[in-house]
């Protein structure tokens, strides 16, 4: 591929700082702040989009943990969703970052339904809630050192880069 | 210190409140939802241009007040906020030669948060006499004149962060007060408490209902609200956010007496002169509620909202460290803070966050129906923040 992504990425970014955002008049904030934004998302992306497979497929991976904790003290009428959603994920293109995300979301679903309880609230056993905390804060870090470089968190510093990041998960 | 919630979570049936049934909520709220699933199809939505403002503005003036040779000019949009298309403008017409400055605060197909105009309308005017906020000009709280949903206000003047600063962020956030602080926090404080004081028996807010004190109902009805924007909007599912929900109903608290809530009042909501450092306009009155007063101090201390001093003490909003702003608040207040109420509403406060950045943020963009989706996805990016909090909290609980 050439030009690159890469390359691309960097030549809007120019383009964005250098000859867009300084021919903005000063007066024009919201001009000035989106076009500030499309730099920044950009930058973002220049970062991510080569592990934008890995990452999906880790996400999954981890959603597919949860699932297989809750299976077991899931009421029966909804076990057999999540189990059919289990599947499907297991079945899924893991080379195609739509396939991947399609299965996260089908996944989703039948694991809200089972934490709500159905239309009786069944208690979850104290155990799925564990797993489901452990679960909710490793989906949280990954998301957070992720998107880490739009520098909203609070706690930046703390997270490790995308690639130290993605190792831990291996 | 890990704080205890059994006294809330095995309290006993403490009144009728369902705290599954979704319906209950206040019925301008219900409506607003409603109407925002409704017209979610209606886009792509493209930010107003000035002169399509132009052509609204005198449409309006003279179908709502007959005003004649109306001439809007000036028109200048305004940053800020992550929510409504903001215009200041000048009207003049043949009885106001001379003109007024005035806001036009209007609402996008879908914004990050949808709320009444109407409730933002009655609230300036209640606390016309009582807090600066902006005097209201006129509304059209369900759009039936200029197509969407909108206010306008007195212009008023004042920044909402230091002219020279060395913190500016989306929305405010990261905003540093840093020698402004001293001037501004006791504002704040006096801000919060004078909302919470205020009589809102008295009041004309025919578009606001209030909760049954002494019940669940207001936290029950605050995550009502909130758990239907997710679901009528989520994108992708996100586990912590369902799992909080039901946190969330299992383990409300009874509201012994409500309150007027400002529910945004943090950094960035709130406008002063300079160099004085005098507020001029509390901002952003548009997810106000009659609630529990905890829900608006658990508001302002969230992290997000806050900064940290060279030394590594976090300020509450960028001006005043925790404790000292809860005790400020407690003396300005006259209110006791409960510490399970208050942790309580951490949750909450958390979870409308959570809502408000993974769920409506990503509903509006993907549908295009805002006027500035990148700010949205920007802030979405963010979301995760809050779902870290919410396992913090909820383990602590």
């Amino acid at each position: 591929m050439l030009p690159d992504i890469d390359l691309r990425i960097a030549n809007m970014i120019k383009a964005l700082e250098q000859v867009i955002l300084p021919a903005l008049p000063r007066d024009q904030r919201l001009a000035r702040d989106q076009a500030m934004l499309v730099a920044g998302h950009l930058r973002m992306i220049g970062e991510q989009w080569k592990s934008a497979l890995r990452y999906e497929q880790v996400a999954l991976d981890d959603l597919q943990g949860l699932a297989r904790d809750l299976l077991p003290g899931a009421p029966a009428f909804l076990a057999d969703d999540l189990a059919a959603a289990l599947a499907m994920a297991e079945a899924c293109d893991r080379a195609s970052v739509t396939a991947i995300e399609q299965a996260n979301i089908a996944i989703g679903h039948a694991v809200d339904a089972v934490i709500l309880g159905g239309s009786d609230h069944a208690p979850m056993p104290s155990a799925a809630v564990d797993r489901l905390l452990d679960y909710a804060l490793r989906h949280a870090r990954r998301e957070r050192s992720w998107f880490k470089a739009n520098r909203l968190d609070p706690d930046q510093n703390d997270l490790p880069d995308l690639v130290t990041m993605l190792a831990e998960t291996n | 210190m890990a704080i205890d919630m059994s006294e809330i979570g095995e309290a006993p049936p403490v009144d009728r409140v369902d705290i599954w049934n979704r319906e209950d909520m206040e019925p301008r709220i219900r409506e607003i939802l409603d109407r925002t699933v409704r017209d979610r199809v209606k886009g792509p939505y493209a930010a107003k241009t000035d002169m399509e403002v132009v052509a609204m503005l005198e449409r309006y003036f003279a179908r709502t007040e007959g005003l004649e040779s109306i001439r809007i000019s000036g028109v200048s949009r305004m940053a800020g906020g992550a929510s409504k298309e903001q215009f200041a403008f000048t009207l003049q017409h043949e009885g106001d030669p001379a003109g007024e400055r005035l806001v036009l605060r209007m609402d996008p197909l879908e914004a990050i948060s949808q709320t009444c105009r109407g409730r933002e309308a009655q609230v300036h005017i209640a606390f016309a006499d009582i807090l600066p906020v902006a005097p209201v000009r006129s509304i059209d709280a369900d759009g039936e004149i200029l197509g969407q949903p909108a206010i306008i206000l007195g212009f008023v003047n004042g920044v909402t962060e230091p002219s020279e600063g060395k913190g500016h962020g989306v929305s405010g956030i990261g905003t540093r007060y840093d020698d402004w602080a001293a001037k501004l926090a006791p504002q704040f404080v006096d801000t919060l408490a004078q909302v919470h004081r205020f009589d809102w028996r008295s009041a004309d807010l025919s578009y606001f209902a209030a909760p049954e004190a002494g019940t669940r109902q207001a936290p029950i009805w605050q995550v009502n609200w909130w758990s239907q924007v997710w679901w009528d909007g989520v994108v992708q599912p996100v586990a912590m956010v369902t799992y909080a929900e039901r946190w969330l109903r299992e383990n409300a608290p009874v509201c012994d007496a409500p309150v007027m809530c400002h529910s945004d009042l943090r950094l960035g909501n709130f406008m002063f002169e300079e160099p004085s450092g005098k507020f001029t306009a509390v901002l952003d009155w548009e997810l106000a509620h009659i609630g529990d007063f905890h829900e608006d101090i658990a508001w302002a201390i969230q992290r997000l909202f806050g900064t940290w001093t060279d030394d590594g003490t976090f300020l509450v909003c960028g001006l005043i460290a925790r404790d000292e702003f809860l005790s400020a608040y407690e003396v300005a207040s006259g209110n006791q803070i409960d510490p399970v109420k208050l942790h309580y509403y951490e949750v909450l406060n958390a979870y409308k966050c959570a809502v408000i950045d993974l769920g409506q943020a990503m509903r509006a963009a993907t549908e295009s129906n805002n006027h500035q989706d990148i700010i949205l996805t920007w802030l979405g990016s963010a979301g995760a923040v809050f779902l870290e909090q919410l396992v913090m909290l909820i383990r602590k609980a």
